[in-house]
């Protein structure tokens, strides 16, 4: 215990000394005070006194108002992007420090396993977001109580959900940092391996939001055309049949087209969905805070039913209707999947890491 | 190679020859691809036994935004120290080190020298019984260097073990009880510097007019020695390359023909001389180290 209280507070210590920890800490606090300064009153937002928009409390709850821009500002935007880049800016080094010529013989020579120590410098790496996250979620639920009166505990889920979603990345920095030695080079492929996580996850966003969004369209062919089999079937005159002939033919070739594509989508997003389980899911992982503290209920835009006769929906309807599955379909995905496979990635790599760790001479 | 408890060991070789390998062996910085040996009575690289070691690795980096006394107290706590004692040991050390003064500034702003002491102090803190210490004399001036004289002396003292690599001979000289002479990974001498530094070289000062005449005596007397073993230098004869033993035979020789020895004697080469002479061509790796027996249990 006496060694790893050691490496947490040398780890606090190094952090401690680093500019980007005290900007971090500093911009953190400004993102804080831009809450404060943000309200919600009968007559709409307001920035300290200008109002901004009309939506008041008769459109939003404050305390839904405060969560949101939470969720949304502090969370999305702040934690899990810009602070994270800073963070990774700042820890990055840690490895490669630790395994600079001239520091690890007087590590490594401790009574220590080199796969312990691995491990907890590990950990130590994690205590700056923690302490980040700590820090900005102490500071969101002072002033989400103070302003909008509700003292919502669950914005505390912020800390084990960043700071898991940091640790993603983080796994990956470490190897990298013990396998190159260099800060620069880990941290741009650390980045490098985001960039590709982002772009799976906004391939797996898209493909799904398309395939609901032409599956909502076949439902409205499919009404149709249900109506107009039946109306052939009551016998309706004969000029009326033949409009209605032509058009059937139409919606049912336009039906199987799309059906073909809509299994193209669905063959394309398993395969997305597969690969996505072998990997950390970083934006799911972040969602996950949004679900605990927004209720579904809150966003959730009511079912289409599309009727007999109805002219073809607007692309701005099928694009509501398709966002909603899509928000539905990505909150129906199980926290085991989202954090249970990452944390699975996140043991193999460290594993590796640290196997590289144990057995390198120094 | 055996080190004795409570010896000052030190460990010499040409650059390349291993030294700074076998340090990083005994302390599992190196996983070693075949290592046999015993460290404090554990095999090599049992970690808990580390803590009963302190190290002092060559060309040592302390983070730099720690102060003297943070470095003193973080190394000591990854080798397991209580903090009351860690706090208590650091203030001695640094004074020990003369460091007190500075004990509370960043290690960014000291100098080699000033680390160097630092780093020795750490090596210290956990009160170690064998002490391995990788060039400690690296960066110091002539005064640091006479304290860590004084130091390893206090240290031998107190029935501590010291280990020393190093390549300034002349520090060696003055503190180690035995070396041994490292070349191309292998032992090559090892031994008191007594026993090095005296026992292949004698000089015999006869009292004759013609001195040649007397070496030809001595040379034929040792005929089994080469002939370049004997040279004449002024009125002295010196035989190279045999032990007390060996020469013997050419002091009977001489006092047979009725020769007077004004003196008779080893002469003591420099360890610099032993040194150049065991790594250029004196031994060579593979063959048999001339090594005496242990005075007590190896550590």
């Amino acid at each position: 215990m006496t060694q790893t209280l050691a490496i947490f507070h040398d780890a606090y210590r190094a952090l401690r000394a680093r500019k980007m920890f005290w900007i971090v800490l500093g911009i953190s606090g400004f993102v804080v005070l831009i809450f404060a300064c943000l309200g919600v009153g009968d007559d709409g937002i307001t920035f300290l006194f200008w109002e901004l928009g009309p939506a008041g409390t008769w459109f939003v709850e404050p305390s839904e108002f405060y969560k949101f821009l939470f969720q949304m500002l502090g969370i999305k935007i702040w934690l899990s992007l810009v602070a994270t880049v800073l963070a990774l800016i700042s820890t990055a080094g840690i490895f490669p420090a630790l395994l600079a010529k001239g520091a690890v013989d007087l590590v490594v020579s401790r009574p220590i396993s080199r796969f312990r120590l691995f491990l907890t410098q590990y950990a130590a790496g994690l205590l700056f977001v923690s302490l980040q996250v700590g820090v900005f979620c102490g500071a969101s639920f002072l002033v989400i109580g103070l302003r909008g009166k509700v003292w919502e505990w669950g914005l505390f889920l912020a800390v084990p959900i960043v700071v898991c979603f940091f640790s993603y990345l983080f796994c990956v920095c470490a190897l990298l940092g013990v396998l190159t030695r260099s800060t620069l080079v880990s941290l741009l492929l650390t980045m490098l391996f985001w960039v590709v996580l982002f772009m799976f996850n906004t391939s797996d966003q898209t493909v799904l939001f398309f395939r609901a969004k032409m599956e909502a369209e076949q439902e409205w062919r499919q009404v149709q055309i249900d109506a107009m089999e039946a109306r052939a079937q009551a016998r309706l005159r004969p000029a009326e049949k033949t409009t209605d002939h032509d058009r059937l033919r139409t919606l049912i070739s336009e039906r199987d087209d799309a059906a073909k594509t809509v299994r193209t989508l669905e063959k394309v997003h398993r395969i997305i969905t597969i690969s996505k389980t072998f990997l950390p899911k970083t934006a799911d992982t972040i969602n996950l805070l949004e679900y605990a503290l927004i209720e579904a209920a809150h966003l959730r835009v009511g079912e289409t039913q599309f009727l007999p006769n109805q002219a073809r929906p607007s692309d701005e309807m099928l694009t509501v209707t398709a966002s909603a599955e899509t928000d539905r379909e990505m909150r129906s995905r199980s926290t085991w999947w989202v954090i249970g496979t990452s944390l699975a990635f996140e043991g193999v790599v460290l594993g590796i890491g640290a196997w590289v760790f144990s057995r390198r001479d120094f | 190679m055996r080190v004795s408890r409570g010896e000052v060991f030190g460990l010499l070789g040409p650059n390349g020859a291993g030294k700074t390998t076998l340090v990083k062996i005994m302390m599992t910085v190196v996983r070693p691809t075949r290592a046999k040996g015993t460290v404090l009575g554990r095999r090599i690289g049992h970690k808990p036994t580390l803590r009963r070691i302190g190290y002092l690795p060559e060309d040592h980096r302390f983070p730099a935004y720690l102060t003297g006394r943070e470095v003193l107290e973080y190394y000591a706590a990854l080798s397991k120290v209580p903090r009351r004692t860690r706090k208590r040991r650091a203030a001695e050390l640094l004074s020990a080190v003369g460091m007190t003064d500075w004990s509370d500034t960043r290690i960014a702003a000291y100098s080699k020298g000033m680390c160097q002491r630092v780093g020795l102090a750490q090596a210290l803190m956990h009160d170690p019984e064998l002490i391995v210490l990788d060039e400690p004399t690296d960066g110091l001036d002539p005064i640091g260097r006479r304290d860590v004289r004084a130091m390893l002396s206090h240290l031998r003292d107190e029935g501590r073990t010291v280990f020393i690599n190093s390549h300034i001979l002349s520090e060696v000289e003055m503190v180690c009880d035995r070396v041994a002479i490292l070349n191309e990974g292998k032992v090559v001498r090892q031994g008191t510097l007594e026993y090095l530094t005296s026992r292949r070289l004698y000089d015999i000062e006869p009292d004759v007019p013609e001195i040649s005449a007397a070496a030809d005596v001595v040379r034929s007397a040792l005929s089994t020695e080469p002939a370049e073993a004997v040279t004449v230098a002024g009125g002295v004869i010196r035989v190279a390359g045999v032990d007390a033993a060996g020469v013997q035979p050419a002091i009977d020789a001489l006092r047979a023909r009725g020769i007077v020895i004004r003196s008779f004697g080893p002469v003591r080469q420099s360890l610099e001389e032993l040194f150049i002479e065991t790594v250029s061509d004196g031994a060579k790796p593979g063959a048999p180290a001339n090594t005496p027996p242990a005075p007590e249990a190896a550590s």
